[in-house]
C-alpha cells in the first residue's frame, strides 16, 4: 500500500487523499448534542402521555441524531457533495416503503 | 515524491477517469457502499417490524402489541424494581461514548499520533464489549421472563395494564397471575432478530477494532504513512451506532 514512486505513474486503487485534522471541537459538540437529545427522549417519555405526537417527536429526534452521527462522526458533511448524495438519496426511498407497508399492515390488522 | 504526485493528480478533472470522482480512496468508497447496502438490510427488518406492529394493533389481548415500557423495565442488581427505559438509555449512552472515542482515534490518526490512536481504540473496544455485555444481560432477563423466538408471553391483559398503571417509576413490580397471557408472536421474535442482528454487527465491529488496534500497535499504519484504516473501521462503528438510534426509537421509545 505505497504510493507509486515513478513520476507519471498513478495507482487509483492505492490512492489515499490527504486528510487534515479539523480538531476535536466539533466532535465534542456533537457528543453533547447526542447526549442531550437522548436525555430529552428519556424525559419526554415520562412527561408526555403516549400519543401520535410523541411518536413524531421521537422519530424527528432520531433523524436529528442520525444527521449528527452521519454528518460529523462519519465526516459526510466534509466530503464531496456527489459522495454525500450517492449515500443519502437512495435511503429516501425507504421512507416510501415504510409508509406503504405501515398502511398495509394497518389494513391487515383491521381485517383480522 | 508521493505528495507532489498526489497534488498533481488532484488537479486533474474529476470525471476524466483515472481518479476517484468522489475524492476518497477506493477502500473508503467501498465501505460507504457496503454501509448503504447494510442500511437497506436493517431497513427491511425495521419495516417488517412496523408492518407487523400495525397489523397487531387491535384490542383483543392475543393480537394487541404490548407496551415496551412494561417489559423492558429491569436494571441489573435492582430486582423487582419498575425502571422502564433506564437500562436501555444507559446502553445508548455507552454506544454514543464509544462513538466519540472512535472519532477521537480517527482525529489522532490524522495527526499520525500512534499513541493516542492506540489509547482511543482501546476505549472504543471497551465500550463495544460493555454494550454487548448489557445486551446479553437484557436478553437473559427477557428470556427468563418467558420470551421465546416462537412464542410470546406478553399479551398484557386489562388487569395487567391496570397493575402497571398503579406502579410508578422506581416502585416494586412483579407480574401477577392473570396479568398476561399469550400475545402476538412477532413481538418477541422481531425483538430477538433485530437486536440480535444489531448485536452481531457490534460484535463484528469489536473484532474489526481489535484487528485495527493490533495493526496500530505493530506499527503497520506508521510504516504506511497514513491511518486511513482507522477511518474505515470508524465508518463501520458509527454506522452500528446509527442503527442503534433507530432500534432504540422503534423498539423502546414508541
Amino acid at each position: 500500500m505505497d504510493f507509486p514512486t515513478k513520476p507519471g505513474e498513478y495507482d487509483p486503487i492505492n490512492y489515499v487523499p490527504h486528510t487534515d485534522s479539523h480538531g476535536t471541537k466539533e466532535l465534542w459538540k456533537t457528543f453533547w448534542i447526542l447526549l442531550g437529545i437522548t436525555v430529552f427522549d428519556f424525559v419526554i417519555y415520562f412527561v408526555m402521555p403516549a400519543s401520535g405526537l410523541r411518536n413524531v417527536i421521537f422519530i424527528l429526534f432520531g433523524l436529528v441524531k442520525a444527521y449528527y452521527i452521519v454528518g460529523a462522526f462519519m465526516h459526510l458533511k466534509h466530503e464531496r457533495i456527489n459522495l454525500a448524495l450517492m449515500i443519502i438519496v437512495p435511503t429516501i426511498f425507504i421512507v416510501g416503503l415504510i409508509m406503504g407497508l405501515l398502511y398495509e399492515g394497518n389494513a391487515i390488522g383491521l381485517m383480522k | 515524491m508521493a505528495t507532489e504526485q498526489t497534488a498533481a493528480f488532484e488537479k486533474q478533472p474529476m470525471w476524466a477517469g483515472g481518479r476517484s470522482p468522489f475524492n476518497v480512496s477506493y477502500g473508503k468508497l467501498m465501505m460507504w457502499i457496503f454501509l448503504l447496502s447494510d442500511a437497506f438490510t436493517f431497513s427491511s427488518l425495521l419495516v417488517q417490524y412496523g408492518a407487523q406492529r400495525f397489523s397487531n394493533a387491535e384490542s383483543a389481548v392475543t393480537t394487541k402489541w404490548p407496551d415496551p415500557a412494561s417489559i423492558f423495565n429491569h436494571f441489573p442488581f435492582m430486582h423487582g424494581v419498575h425502571l422502564p427505559l433506564l437500562f436501555v438509555s444507559v446502553m445508548t449512552f455507552i454506544l454514543i461514548l464509544s462513538s466519540v472515542t472512535m472519532v477521537l482515534a480517527v482525529e489522532a490518526g490524522h495527526r499520525n499520533s500512534k499513541k493516542e490512536v492506540q489509547t482511543y481504540m482501546l476505549w472504543t473496544i471497551l465500550g463495544g464489549v460493555a454494550f454487548l455485555s448489557c445486551q446479553a444481560w437484557e436478553w437473559a432477563t427477557f428470556i427468563h421472563e418467558g420470551a421465546r423466538l416462537d412464542s410470546n408471553l406478553f399479551g398484557i391483559t386489562e388487569q395487567g395494564y391496570k397493575h402497571l398503571e398503579s406502579v410508578g417509576f422506581g416502585d416494586h413490580f412483579e407480574w401477577e397471575a392473570g396479568d398476561r397471557t399469550f400475545g402476538p408472536v412477532p413481538f418477541a421474535a422481531l425483538f430477538f432478530i433485530v437486536t440480535g442482528f444489531h448485536g452481531f454487527h457490534v460484535f463484528s465491529g469489536v473484532v474489526i477494532n481489535v484487528v485495527v488496534y493490533i495493526m496500530t500497535f505493530r506499527g503497520v499504519f506508521e510504516r504506511r504513512g497514513h491511518y486511513e484504516m482507522i477511518e474505515k473501521a470508524g465508518l463501520y462503528w458509527h454506522f452500528v451506532d446509527l442503527v442503534w438510534v433507530f432500534v432504540f426509537t422503534f423498539f423502546y421509545l414508541i
